[in-house]
């Protein structure tokens, strides 16, 4: 028998022992995603107000980044009113040409234009916590506002019901984001047939949402201020705080910054709607993994919104919903 | 030979039983000894976890013991008894001094959120003289508070939650409370808080874990998560622990470890705060190295599978290579050519198996050579005999000459008839030999020549033209009558002109060349070629009508005692007629 011969059974041979072997323990061990880049993250704000949203945002992309075996980069303006500065970072973010792109849009329309360049380079991109008015994100993941806006606004109508004043004031934050609109909706939705005088922008300044409110509560019919974010909420009860109107104006409010839960404790503000910012991250970078591997993601999520009031603020399952334990 | 394999052969057949067999051996070693490897490593691997969270438990009791003891050192405090005992009567210079020694207590150590003292009558002494009570919640609704006045003097240890007793301060905590008695032990006269920041917990747990991966989580007696590193994901039903199947490993002693979705859970139980700490180990982070593991193995099984393969080919070569070339040896006999094995490099039993068969060949060989010297020998008597005899005819005839010139009376015509008949008598006989001096053989063909002249009235005439040099050589006796006869008869008698027969001889590098022409019918070319022929071969009928029996035996006489190189060969004469030529080897004759 040739020699040449032998050697090939060989190696055919341990060729497939070393396939049988693999056998033992691979059917466990999932294969890791392998990812030349990192996946790039744009986010509305990274160190200016409101931050304990984002931060609890960055926990949950970090989990799963860790779970899930990849590299993330995480980028955004300082503020969540700086568009301009997000297009400018989405645009270099682009540059990179990143795996895939996970997205929280400042503005509903002007982000649009950089997307579609990112899809015309085979970019996937994935939005979070607010979307853009284009098919092109494969997924969209946030918190439902409508429903959520929905919760504040029953939530209202109940107490309205106690309140001898009926007139209610909707503050809200930014006018084109999709998160104002949407909330503001479901507000609505939920108030049909109560007194609605209107809407007002605060623009993401505490100091705007608060000079609003004195000027609303100069108008002695308002029974209740809706406020649609967290710098809306706390704005309009540290002025609720100073006029000493609580038992006047019942405010509900959004989100769950520190000093809301201490208004909340001292009854300034009657419930607050909150979102599950952890799921957000974590989510968005699950979902990101998952349509690169391949896999069929939905094309949108909803994380889910809890109201919470004086009563259940203390309750076990809630606690790092509202007090993030931090690192 | 070609080496390749040929199936059926004893050599592919001891090759593929042995190749099979062993590399089936080595892949099942491989196999077995790889999943031993494996589940050897797994196991210490685990092991070496068992320890980590052994000693993650410790460290928490240890921990917990610590505070135990800071709570014991508080509660003991004189001047706080003192002062709880007193309170009605007691002055704020107690009350600040005694904040004093509480925030003495915190700074001692990093790890203590609050000490904080509720007096019977709801007075409350905060360790931190700068922080103001939470005035919307009320302590005495709180589970520490009510659970430390139930449990009648011991520690109550608090699951982990969000502490809001000061104002605009929400912090994460385990709680240790206690009743605090009075001096004399006969009443309760307030309980005890010291508040620990849950992120030492925290910390602790995510310290202490297995690979890039892995994880410890805390649940309490009644399931509810102390700590784990992702409570929202399990609060949103994102992630689920098996809880059930955990908590089972602790009522078996056999089970250390449970195993799924590709992770080991371990479960240990604090003794001091009853909590459970179930330690996770991803599979991926115990088998970062197997891909390396079995690359060694498929190495090993690769050398271990040429070794044997080369000693298996060595093997089956070695044992079928003397038979196949004892089979060469054996298809020799198949033409005729009786080849020896000889000595050959084999077993003991293919040895003697060649030995045996080159004794049979011997043998063989012994029985032909005799066999072929018994023909030959009897082929010569043969032609012995019949060359001794004397054609009938002739005799008949030649008496008949002899009577009728008698009658005649023509004496001196019998007396030389008479003379040569008996001349060549005796030359044929010559006492029995078979050789003679040539000389005696050209006396014996001269008086057939005298006879047969006197016979056909000189129908022909005759010459010799011998070299005398020769005269003394030997030859087989009657060798040139029977060709003299057959020129008579068949060329001279067929035609009507005077015939002529000439005999020559010479010597030519050491072959003695005898000739015998005559001018007769002759033969074309083709009969002469046929007539060469037929000298090596038994005679056909059609030849013999040509050409004598007795030219025939000449021929193979010579050739029985001289060998192949010698004979007749038959030639056209010049001038028609044919030249019959006899060599035979120049050999003098003993004296």
């Amino acid at each position: 028998m040739k020699n040449w011969y032998l050697f090939i059974l060989s190696l055919v041979a341990a060729f497939v022992l070393f396939i049988a072997l693999s056998f033992f323990y691979n059917q466990n061990t999932s294969k890791g995603l392998e990812l030349a880049e990192p996946i790039q993250i744009v986010l509305k704000s990274i160190e200016g107000q409101p931050m304990d949203f984002w931060d609890v945002v960055n926990q949950g992309i970090d989990e799963a980044a860790k779970e899930f075996g990849v590299q993330v980069k995480i980028s955004g303006p300082r503020f969540e009113k700086e568009i301009n500065r997000q297009i400018n970072i989405l645009n270099a973010v682009i540059d990179d040409k990143p795996p895939l792109i996970i997205l929280a849009a400042n503005d509903y329309n002007r982000l649009v234009e950089s997307v579609e360049k990112a899809d015309s380079l085979g970019i996937p991109v994935i939005t979070i916590d607010s979307g853009i008015q284009s098919d092109i994100p494969v997924s969209f993941i946030a918190t439902n506002n409508k429903i959520a806006g929905e919760k504040a606004g029953k939530e209202m109508k109940n107490l309205i019901a106690l309140n001898t004043e009926k007139y209610i004031a909707i503050v809200s934050h930014i006018k084109e984001t999709s998160s104002a609109i949407d909330r503001e909706a479901g507000v609505r939705n939920s108030l049909k047939g109560q007194d609605i005088i209107g809407t007002w922008f605060c623009d993401v300044d505490p100091e705007k949402a608060y000079l609003i409110t004195l000027d609303l509560l100069k108008d002695k019919r308002i029974g209740g201020i809706v406020a649609l974010n967290e710098v809306a909420t706390i704005g309009v009860a540290r002025a609720i705080k100073e006029k000493k109107a609580s038992d006047r104006v019942f405010v509900v409010g959004f989100d769950n910054a520190v000093k809301e839960l201490s208004y909340l404790e001292e009854g300034i503000i009657k419930a607050t709607v909150v979102q599950r910012p952890y799921n957000m991250g974590y989510l968005g970078v699950k979902t990101a993994v998952e349509y690169l591997k391949g896999e069929k993601v939905d094309s949108y999520m909803d994380t889910g919104s809890i109201l919470i009031t004086k009563d259940n603020m203390f309750k076990r399952e809630y606690q790092e919903l509202l007090f993030p334990v931090s690192n | 030979m070609k080496r390749v394999l040929k199936l059926g052969t004893l050599q592919s057949r001891i090759y593929t039983i042995f190749t099979l067999m062993i590399f089936a051996t080595v892949f099942i070693m491989q196999l077995v000894s790889f999943r031993f490897t494996m589940s050897t490593v797994i196991n210490s691997t685990l092991e070496n976890n068992r320890i980590l969270l052994g000693q993650l438990v410790s460290q928490i009791d240890s921990y917990m013991l610590g505070m135990e003891q800071i709570a014991h050192a508080v509660q003991d405090d004189p001047e706080i008894i003192e002062y709880l005992q007193h309170k009605d009567s007691g002055s704020p210079v107690e009350y600040n001094s005694i904040q004093q020694r509480l925030g003495n207590y915190i700074h001692a150590r990093n790890d203590i959120s609050d000490i904080i003292i509720v007096g019977n009558g709801g007075a409350v002494i905060t360790g931190d003289p700068d922080s103001s009570l939470n005035p919307w919640t009320d302590i005495t609704q709180k589970n520490w508070y009510t659970d430390a006045l139930n449990s009648s003097g011991e520690t109550v240890i608090s699951s982990s939650y969000v502490q809001n007793i000061v104002q605009n301060r929400y912090s994460w905590v385990i709680s240790l409370s206690k009743e605090i008695f009075s001096v004399d032990n006969s009443k309760s006269i307030g309980v005890l808080l010291v508040d620990l920041k849950f992120n030492q917990i925290k910390d602790l747990c995510q310290s202490l874990v297995v690979g890039s991966k892995g994880y410890n989580f805390i649940i309490d007696s009644d399931r509810n998560y102390i700590f784990h590193p992702t409570q929202q994901l399990i609060y949103s039903n994102l992630r689920n622990e098996p809880i059930d199947s955990i908590y089972s490993l602790l009522n078996s002693s056999e089970q250390k470890f449970y195993h799924a979705e590709g992770k080991y859970f371990m479960i240990e139980t604090s003794a001091i705060t009853a909590w459970h700490v179930v330690s996770v180990t991803y599979d991926s982070d115990i088998i970062t190295d197997w891909r390396f593991v079995q690359i060694s193995y498929a190495i090993i099984a690769l050398i271990l599978f040429l070794v044997v393969g080369f000693a298996t080919n060595r093997i089956s070569t070695g044992i079928t290579k003397p038979v196949r070339k004892l089979l060469a040896v054996m298809k020799s006999v198949d033409t005729g050519e009786f080849r020896l094995v000889g000595p050959i490099k084999a077993t003991d039993e293919i040895r003697e198996l060649a030995r045996e068969y080159d004794l049979m060949v011997g043998h063989i060989r012994n029985l032909m050579n005799e066999n072929i010297k018994e023909q030959e020998l009897k082929r010569k008597s043969d032609l012995k005999a019949l060359q001794a005899q004397i054609n009938p005819h002739f005799l008949y005839n030649t008496l008949d000459s002899i009577i009728w010139m008698g009658e005649m009376k023509q004496t001196r015509e019998v007396v030389l008839m008479t003379s040569a008949l008996s001349k060549l008598f005796r030359i044929s006989i010559s006492k029995g030999r078979e050789f003679i001096p040539l000389v005696d053989e050209i006396s014996h063909v001269e008086s057939y020549l005298t006879i047969q002249k006197m016979r056909y009235k000189d129908k022909f005439e005759y010459s010799i033209k011998i070299e005398p040099d020769l005269y003394r050589c030997t030859i087989l006796k009657i060798t040139l009558q029977p060709l003299v006869e057959n020129a008579i008869y068949h060329g001279i008698k067929e035609v009507d002109h005077k015939g002529k027969i000439l005999i020559t001889g010479k010597e030519i590098d050491g072959i003695i060349k005898l000739e015998v022409i005559d001018n007769g019918k002759g033969m074309t070319e083709e009969e002469m070629k046929n007539l060469n022929m037929s000298l090596n071969g038994s005679p056909s009928p059609s030849v013999l009508s040509r050409q004598g029996l007795g030219v025939h035996n000449v021929h193979e006489r010579i050739q029985l005692y001289f060998g192949k190189n010698y004979g007749l060969t038959y030639f056209h004469a010049e001038g028609g007629g044919t030249r019959l030529t006899v060599q035979i080897p120049l050999e003098e004759v003993e004296v």
